[in-house]
């Protein structure tokens, strides 16, 4: 924060931090050029926030000691009845007249507002696209031009519902350039292995591929087809694998 | 009458300095964070959009699997309001030791270092701050991430091979990703999650935010995948998720599958914790440290196998 003297046109400077009273602090500013002097005073939320930064203003004179902040803000025993701001802003904003409690009763639902019904698991459930019954609802499925069969349709629904309809799209979508009519989990598994953009495999680059741990093997099919893309290959040969391997030796 | 001044104007023609040295020691404590890391090779983040899935339980064994694979450890629970650490492995009761060149942490089982927010409290107290603010959550973010600036800034870690975090439960605009942010040279983070579809919804959702700010997301540990009976051994599914499915759109490795194991987590809640390797859930826990250590050296590993 800065001040600005305007009959000078200049950044007042920081002096010097004195404490008028607990839990305030009184910031002095001077002007440089025409000796202007003010003082901001903080209220002790103020103080405190500044405080929390971990900083002093004008500086350290003395090393901080670990943990200083931790040890010097947890409380060793719990405060009874409100808050110290609160009862600074009491003071100051009610002259320390009682604040009106705030109504607690929720308020009643307009008219033509379906009312709650208060369980927090009904909207949960609906959220899930659940019926009552706990069984998913169908409605959530997308329409297929596809025959899944009874299998592969099971090992979709077991899906987690954000991630169904894209794993239904991009199966569809492999089945539909591969010309299949039947969805089976033959071709669930098959699907996976496509490459979305276009770009086959020699079998001897995948059998290179096969020597990388499976949990990371599709982490690695990727970067070799991202390097191909780059080269404008269509398809990743030995060639293309052997420059894979130079590149991540460059990291060595 | 006075004359309008155009502030804007004014301003153009000043340079700032920062005579109150507020910036000066901002920067001072984020050179303090990166000296006091500088001797970690590697740092990970064990985090979940959702609270109650393990995290904790699953960051403990991991740092365990590192430690039994002879590597140097440190554990930090920054679950400031949540720390339970220190009373899995049995430190419950014991506290850093300050000196003038910081804070020195208990050692625990297997020589690993821990500190935690648990060592501040006596026993039952929950985590209370004094002053004006103390129920002001605008002032209570800004002071528990402080909070955990110290933790990393003032604990003695020496030399270690890997610092394992254990971060608060919370997904998007929460702590956990901003902590991330401030640990130096971040290897990743590890996301924990159980098969359930709730869990699911809220943790690929914590996994978007970590990368939108640039967080590496290494891989998800499921947790809790099936139950293993302490009596017949029979192992039966809890959920019915699919969190391989998830990884999968993710674009995430499924780093393995932890069964809710009751022996093993009546261990952790004695405080004396099992140890033995040849356990079949602590077999599981070292795979997936062996995991992480091939996804800290992909590079190395494609260089090596492709």
């Amino acid at each position: 924060m800065k001040f600005v003297c305007l009959n000078c046109e200049t950044y007042m400077n920081f002096e010097k931090v004195e404490k008028p009273g607990e839990g305030t602090l009184g910031v002095f500013f001077g002007c440089p050029s025409c000796n202007a002097k003010f003082s901001m005073v903080t209220n002790p939320g103020e103080t405190q926030m500044v405080s929390s930064l971990g900083v002093k203003l004008g500086g350290r004179t003395v090393e901080a000691e670990p943990f200083e902040m931790t040890r010097g803000t947890l409380k060793d025993e719990a405060l009874t009845g409100p808050s110290q701001m609160a009862a600074y802003l009491n003071e100051k904003i009610q002259g320390g007249q009682p604040a009106v409690a705030a109504a607690t009763a929720p308020p009643a639902a307009k008219p033509g507002e379906k009312s709650s019904s208060g369980c927090p698991f009904s909207a949960m459930v609906a959220e899930m696209g659940l019926t009552s019954s706990g069984k998913p609802d169908n409605a959530g499925a997308a329409l297929s031009e596809f025959a899944w069969s009874p299998d592969a349709k099971e090992k979709l629904d077991r899906l987690p519902s954000f991630v169904k309809p894209m794993v239904q799209s991009s199966v569809e979508a492999y089945a539909r350039k591969q010309g299949y009519k039947t969805i089976t989990l033959q071709v669930m598994d098959d699907s996976k292995n496509d490459s979305s953009n276009g770009t086959s495999w020699t079998p001897e680059a995948e059998k290179r591929l096969e020597n990388i741990p499976d949990f990371i093997r599709p982490m690695a099919r990727k970067e070799v087809e991202r390097v191909a893309k780059e080269r404008g290959m269509a398809t990743i040969t030995a060639q293309v694998m052997d420059d894979v391997k130079e590149k991540f030796l460059k990291f060595m | 009458m006075a004359v309008e001044k155009d502030l804007k104007a004014i301003l153009r023609n000043l340079k700032y300095s920062d005579d109150a040295k507020v910036l000066a020691q901002i920067s001072e404590n984020t050179k303090l964070v990166h000296a006091r890391m500088a001797g970690i090779t590697h740092k990970l983040v064990v985090m979940s959009g959702k609270g109650g899935v393990g995290k904790s339980m699953t960051t403990v064994n991991l740092a365990l699997a590192f430690a039994r694979q002879g590597a140097k450890v440190g554990l930090l629970d920054v679950d400031l309001n949540g720390p339970c650490v220190p009373r899995m492995l049995g430190l419950h009761g014991q506290s850093l030791t300050m000196t003038p060149e910081g804070a020195i942490p208990p050692v625990g089982p297997l020589g690993m270092k821990v500190a935690s927010m648990d060592f501040f409290l006596d026993d039952a107290s929950p985590v209370r701050w004094k002053g004006p603010m103390d129920v002001s959550p605008v002032w209570l973010g800004l002071m528990e991430m402080n909070v955990i600036r110290e933790f990393l800034a003032d604990v003695v870690w020496g030399e270690l091979d890997y610092l394992l975090v254990d971060l608060p439960p919370g997904a998007a605009a929460d702590k956990p990703p901003v902590i991330a942010g401030f640990i130096p040279d971040l290897a990743g983070a590890i996301v924990v999650t159980t098969p359930s579809e709730v869990a699911s919804d809220v943790v690929q959702k914590s996994v978007t935010y970590a990368r939108d700010i640039g967080i590496k997301v290494m891989g998800m540990v499921e947790n809790m995948s099936e139950y293993r009976c302490p009596s017949c051994g029979e192992v039966n599914e809890l959920f019915e998720g699919n969190t391989e499915a998830m990884c999968e759109i993710l674009d995430l490795p499924l780093l393995g599958r932890i069964p809710f194991d009751r022996k093993l987590a009546r261990t952790f809640d004695k405080g004396e914790p099992l140890l033995d390797e040849t356990y079949p859930t602590i077999q599981r826990y070292q795979e997936i440290a062996g995991r992480i250590r091939t996804l800290i050296d992909y590079k190395k590993v494609l260089a090596d196998k492709l």
